[in-house]
């Protein structure tokens, strides 16, 4: 028979086993969904772990995928702390794109480059804040589902997207193509390593990470998170002011994906445009379970899942594999990560020959 | 108005009825599998997977039919994925139905390369209902449709018999309002949850397969856009109640035909702002009803997300 049997405490080392072999998990079924669609898994996996992290610029394109991971999942971590379940951070980067944007397309192209991109920078943060504080108001004030408004505020903010790209923001030298004219000069985050992609972006991740690791760690703030997430009835009867909570948590974590779309067209890109990855979005969710919460561990996970999705990219140009594979290693991933936590909590007990024996001792007797 | 007016309204009407079918499915299915505590938010990872089944099936057999069972056969088997982490293994509900769409959609994407753009040659016949048809206005809208929006008739009806009228539901309730004391009363709480849960897979993967096999019977990658998280709204809206659902989802219905015959027309308002209606407007609709729903005290199932335990006291 087999039982569970409630843990005193977690053993730390199921806090590496589990996300390791949850990822194993994930590889071994994404390997069988590749053989049955006839195509050999150990040559897709091969191509793509060269294609991820072999060369100085494949491990390069590894980091540019990464630093928007590492930026969103900073924030996402401070809210799901709280059981408030942002689902967008989708939204909110493509908010902070089209908010830094306006300043790239119709300021001048001779302001100073420090004050553009500061400006850029905020814009977008702003703009994420903006998208993220009405999901949380809603909650707060409402008891709206979170889910649910954050998830159809992404489609709304895709759409506001593709208004501006097919009408006023389109370059009229686009050939019809709903781009918008490229940045100036002065509106592009400088690359800190000599050709690649990786911009400034990276460094605005790291400092997020320690942000977010200082305000969890050493602040009223971060310590309140805590206590409203495991109990939030508690939380009231200490004083807390959950609403307050929920808004600011939220609107640092709009911040930061809004920062990330900035990142994106500023660093990446160099214009605006409809397809701007905002599915990073719902990457950074994965990558925020993977690391429990932690923001400092975020950042590799951030880096490993980066490394899936350039690697699976250049593998879908070269072997024709589907993306959608990646999608579907990252849910099982998830699944078996979560379905695995009940390990943290139980033990598993095959009390089968236990019985046996007790039922020959009252044979005895 | 003159006569002319008058078709276009019930036209239009007509395709809200269709529309609203690809909703009414999910929304019935949900409905159960939240009365019973368990909260799926996988609703659009089973529906692009019975979108993608019911499709191929369709195709390969020429028999909508046999597609439309096929769809909801794989919504189903879907949902079970997440029966088994919420239920059995008690994981995080609200990150395994997030998973469950991120699956859906890239299974269906990693699979559905080659189906892109094919159409099918044989969609559902319309049937036109005895008597029932003949009744102005209500007759050419509801009762000229397809045997497939006839079945969603009959779900609503039936399973909003089943809720309030017959001991299985009552059993349903109590699960969702409190499961320790089902369980005292002998009743499953475990196969009760999994059953509820595996219905709502079947008729979320029904919805998936209405859209591909009867509204717009051809494959595109991620063509459900985003309906199965209208859907869920729709559960809060109906208060959990089948059939309220059917309001809510002719009300969706009649937004999305209404934004396309305008994209028809060629009114001078850009498509996306168009195309941004139906989320724009389920979202003041979840606004309105989540007030609604604490006003009149009425409120979602009590154990909704969370796992029961049997040996935990």
């Amino acid at each position: 028979m087999v039982r569970f049997e409630k843990r005193e405490n977690t053993p730390v080392s199921l806090k590496f086993i589990i996300p390791l072999v949850s990822v194993l998990i994930g590889l071994l079924i994404g390997a069988v969904a590749i053989a049955v669609k006839g195509i050999n898994p150990f040559k897709v996996y091969h191509a793509l772990l060269i294609g991820a992290f072999s060369s100085k610029y494949t491990f390069s394109e590894t980091l540019v995928a990464a630093t928007p991971l590492i930026l969103i999942s900073a924030g996402l971590i401070l809210v799901f702390k709280m059981n408030f379940w942002n689902i967008g951070a989708y939204g909110q980067y493509i908010m902070g794109a089209i908010f830094s944007s306006y300043f790239a397309l119709f300021w001048s192209p001779n302001v100073p480059k420090p004050v553009m991109l500061t400006i850029m920078v905020l814009a977008g943060m702003v703009g994420g804040a903006l998208w993220a504080i009405i999901p949380a108001m809603l909650k707060a004030f409402w008891e709206v589902n979170e889910v649910i408004s954050t998830l159809l505020l992404n489609y709304i903010a895709l759409f506001i997207l593709k208004f501006l790209m097919y009408g006023t923001w389109r370059d009229p030298s686009s050939h019809g193509f709903p781009l918008s004219k490229p940045f100036p000069d002065n509106a592009q985050l400088p690359r800190i390593i000599y050709h690649t992609r990786v911009n400034l972006g990276l460094i605005f991740g790291i400092i997020a990470v320690i942000v977010v690791w200082f305000i969890l760690k050493k602040t009223k703030f971060g310590y309140e998170i805590a206590v409203i997430g495991e109990n939030p009835r508690a939380a009231r009867y200490a004083g807390m002011d959950v609403a307050k909570n929920i808004i600011i948590a939220m609107a640092i974590s709009g911040a930061l994906a809004g920062l990330a779309g900035m990142v994106q067209v500023s660093g990446i890109i160099h214009l605006l445009q409809i397809k701007i990855n905002p599915d990073y979005g719902y990457t950074a969710i994965i990558v925020a379970w993977l690391s429990y919460l932690d923001p400092i561990a975020a950042a590799f996970v951030s880096v490993f899942l980066g490394g899936l999705a350039s690697g699976a990219s250049q593998i879908q140009i070269t072997m024709r594999v589907p993306f959608g594979i990646v999608n579907v290693i990252e849910s099982v991933i998830l699944f078996a990560l979560i379905g695995s936590e009940i390990f943290m909590k139980y033990r598993v007990k095959f009390d089968f020959g236990k019985r046996k024996k007790i039922n020959k001792q009252e044979d005895i007797l | 108005m003159n006569a002319s007016h008058h078709l276009i309204i019930i036209a239009l009407l007509f395709a809200a009825v269709q529309s609203g079918t690809i909703l009414l499915f999910p929304t019935i299915g949900e409905i159960f599998t939240e009365r019973s505590g368990v909260m799926n938010l996988g609703v659009e990872g089973m529906m692009i997977m019975g979108a993608f089944f019911g499709f191929v099936v369709a195709y390969e057999t020429k028999n909508p039919y046999l597609g439309f069972l096929a769809g909801m056969l794989a919504g189903g088997l879907t949902s079970l994925i997440h029966a088994f982490v919420s239920i059995t293994l008690r994981g995080n509900q609200v990150v395994s139905g997030l998973a469950l769409t991120i699956f859906g959609l890239g299974f269906t994407n990693f699979y559905g390369q080659k189906w892109i753009n094919l159409k099918l040659t044989t969609t559902p016949s319309q049937i036109s209902i005895p008597l029932l048809s003949k009744i102005p206005y209500i007759g050419p809208i509801f009762f000229k449709q397809d045997a497939l929006v006839y079945t969603s008739y009959i779900f609503a009806i039936v399973m909003w018999f089943i809720l309030y009228k017959t001991k299985v539901g009552v059993h349903l309730r109590a699960v969702g309002q409190n499961a320790r004391a089902s369980d005292a009363m002998g009743v499953n709480v475990y196969a009760t949850r999994y059953w509820w849960t595996f219905f709502g897979g079947l008729l979320a993967g029904a919805g998936g397969a209405y859209l591909t096999i009867a509204y717009a019977p051809f494959w595109l990658d991620g063509m459900t856009a985003g309906r199965g998280w209208i859907a869920l709204a729709l559960v809060i809206f109906a208060m959990w109640d089948p059939l309220n659902a059917m309001i809510g989802a002719y009300l969706f219905g009649g937004i999305d035909a209404l934004q396309l015959q305008l994209q028809a027309i060629g009114v001078t308002i850009p498509s996306s702002l168009l195309n941004m209606l139906p989320y724009l407007l389920t979202l003041i609709v979840i606004i309105v009803a989540t007030l609604i729903v604490r006003v009149k005290h009425i409120s979602a199932p009590k154990e909704l997300g969370t796992p029961y335990n049997r040996e935990e006291k």
